[in-house]
């Protein structure tokens, strides 16, 4: 009470720099706001405005109102399903691969010799190749006809075999492509949590005669748990974006066997140029993603909490 | 005694040369794919459809010199440089300077703010691909490097501040005071104090979102079609061409520039790279 009459009677000047001072906390936020109102909150609006709008192909923009019927045709669309499906299964087998793959890399990375600097900048390379290149350096490597990886697995009498031409071979394809680009990526983040840990730890624990089992299970893994959580985020929003190694490998073929949902949207969009139905489709995609994402952040923040 | 703890001595050397051997291993696998793409490159179609794979063979920058006036790769290489250092600069004021507001700076509501921009690093891409194409179009700035670099400061911004309050954070407080104390502002001090300090961080965000950009393909397709094109459309295109069947020579050659200078990059400057991922995981 006494602060807010002080403040009623504040001396004009004293306003006036109050006035400056809120104006000097909010200017650093204010390039940055102005920037994301324009190019991802408006965007967004505009996608679920056009979601529940019929979009005229004459004008480009949204004219008669249509409720909820372009998510019901989303809803009941076998292939935009499928697309869902697709998408889950990739998350399921590549995101658990890459991080176990990673944490594993990690460890040889960090045997200490004098060519340990030279390998985890080697390990870079990968990273840095664009994705959309990445599918096509495979796209070559596997083809069934002319491609290097058919012919070394005949050296060891293994048939020829359709890598991106049959539906289970392609899907395994796309988690390869995208295991190769990104085990580094996990890799050289574990590798430097690695080195992070508290070295007496471990000497603690082989003074108490643990083996190599139960030091790994009962002190590095829960050591490493926060990390191992953070980098399943960063994986997971990256991997929720799938679409440049899928366009340049598969195209999302054969059939539909590898059409992740971005994929499928995006042709939806700029192919069949039915712009209202891509809105709400991505509407739906972006409402589960961003469920998801709260789902691991919590989960994350937890395990950071517990150990 | 003596012979069991030598014999466990010796166990341990020989796993420990496994794991060397292991780890060179691996990084030969991983390099591979990206070697055989830069040999693809300087070989002849003759020798690139062969079974058993040509090894050794006479290197020729044919590829190189028939493809490149052909696809217009040099301006769709400027194309990519422009928009990818323009939206990596842009991204580095506005992100700094707000991560900076929410590490430091006591306001009403940023909590929540940084939240949200925390949450919209998981917008997926094509959400925000349809309204951009459609408002570009109408307003006429389709295929120009402006709406580009724009339309990547949707997903570099939140990147960069999301990485740089974390450093911000765990600056010490007495810096400012003591530069507020001799009578500077707080843009003042942020840009004569802080930003010298956390240079190590701030280099870090700007070699990822040069990247990032460099590498984006989705809303490149989408926005340009010709004049702002960048390279990343342009491998897709070849990818995709289902008219002069697989070009591989040509994909591998567009393949290999794109990814030379990034790789030149990235070992050039590998240490800040390391680190700027893993403070980007640990400070989240």
């Amino acid at each position: 009470m006494a602060r807010l009459s002080s403040q009623t009677t504040t001396h004009p000047s004293r306003r006036r720099t109050q006035t400056i001072d809120l104006f000097s906390r909010w200017s650093f936020l204010t390039p940055a706001t102005v920037i994301l109102v324009a190019v991802l909150a408006y965007p967004i609006i505009y996608t679920v405005v056009i979601s529940f709008s019929e979009l005229s192909l004459a004008t480009f923009s949204p004219s008669s109102w249509v409720g909820f019927d372009h998510y019901v045709d989303a809803l009941s669309n076998p292939n935009f399903l499928n697309s869902i499906l697709v998408t889950g299964i990739y998350l399921l087998f590549a995101l658990p691969i890459q991080m176990l793959l990673g944490f594993g890399t990690a460890f040889l990375m960090n045997a200490e010799w004098k060519g340990r600097g030279v390998v985890r900048a080697l390990f870079l390379i990968p990273m840095v190749v664009a994705p959309v290149v990445a599918g096509g350096i495979w796209r070559q490597l596997l083809d069934p006809l002319w491609g290097a990886v058919n012919w070394f697995i005949g050296l060891f009498g293994a048939p020829a075999l359709d890598w991106l031409g049959d539906p289970t071979l392609a899907m395994i394809t796309i988690v390869l492509i995208d295991t190769w680009r990104w085990t580094p990526f996990v890799a050289l983040i574990a590798a430097a949590a690695m080195l992070s840990l508290p070295s007496d730890v471990f000497e603690a624990a082989r003074i108490d005669g643990a083996n190599w089992w139960q030091t790994l299970t009962k002190v590095t893994i829960p050591l490493l748990t926060p990390i191992i959580a953070a980098t399943f985020v960063v994986r997971w929003l990256g991997a929720v974006k799938m679409f440049d190694i899928v366009l340049a490998s598969t195209k999302g073929g054969p059939g539909q066997a590898t059409n992740v949902v971005n994929l499928y949207i995006y042709e939806e969009a700029f192919r069949g140029l039915h712009f209202a139905e891509a809105s709400a489709m991505s509407v739906i995609v972006l409402i589960i993603t961003m469920v998801l994402t709260a789902v691991f952040l919590r989960a994350s923040n937890k395990l950071e909490e517990k150990f | 005694m003596s012979i069991a703890v030598r014999s466990h001595r010796t166990q341990r050397r020989v796993g420990h040369q496994v794991r060397i051997w292991a780890g060179v291993i691996v990084c030969l696998l991983f390099l591979f794919p990206v070697l055989w793409m830069v040999m693809t490159s300087f070989k002849l179609p003759k020798d690139i459809f062969t079974v058993p794979p040509t090894i050794f063979f006479t290197p020729t920058i044919e590829t190189y010199t028939s493809y490149l006036q052909y696809a217009d790769v040099p301006q769709r290489m400027l194309n990519t440089v422009i928009v990818a250092f323009g939206a990596s600069i842009v991204s580095i004021v506005a992100g700094a300077m707000a991560g900076y507001a929410l590490a430091r700076i006591r306001i009403k509501g940023a909590a929540t703010l940084g939240v949200l921009i925390l949450a919209s690093r998981g917008v997926p891409p094509i959400a925000l691909a349809v309204p951009m194409f459609l408002v570009a179009r109408n307003l006429g700035l389709a295929d120009t490097h402006i709406v580009l670099i724009l339309a990547y400061c949707s997903f570099l911004i939140p990147y960069v501040m999301w990485l740089l309050r974390g450093f911000f954070v765990a600056l010490p407080k007495e810096l400012e005071e003591a530069a507020q104390l001799d009578g500077c502002s707080r843009m003042g001090a942020f840009f004569r104090i802080i930003v010298p300090i956390s240079l190590p961080g701030i280099v870090s965000a700007l070699i990822f979102s040069v990247i990032l950009a460099w590498e984006e393909l989705l809303f490149a397709l989408v926005l340009t079609n010709n004049f702002a094109t960048t390279i990343p459309v342009a491998v897709a295109g070849i990818a995709g061409d289902t008219v002069n069947g697989a070009n591989w020579g040509a994909l591998a050659a567009v393949g290999t520039l794109t990814v030379i200078p990034v790789v030149l990059f990235a070992l050039l400057v590998q240490k800040w790279l390391i680190r700027g991922m893993a403070e980007g995981a640990t400070k989240g």
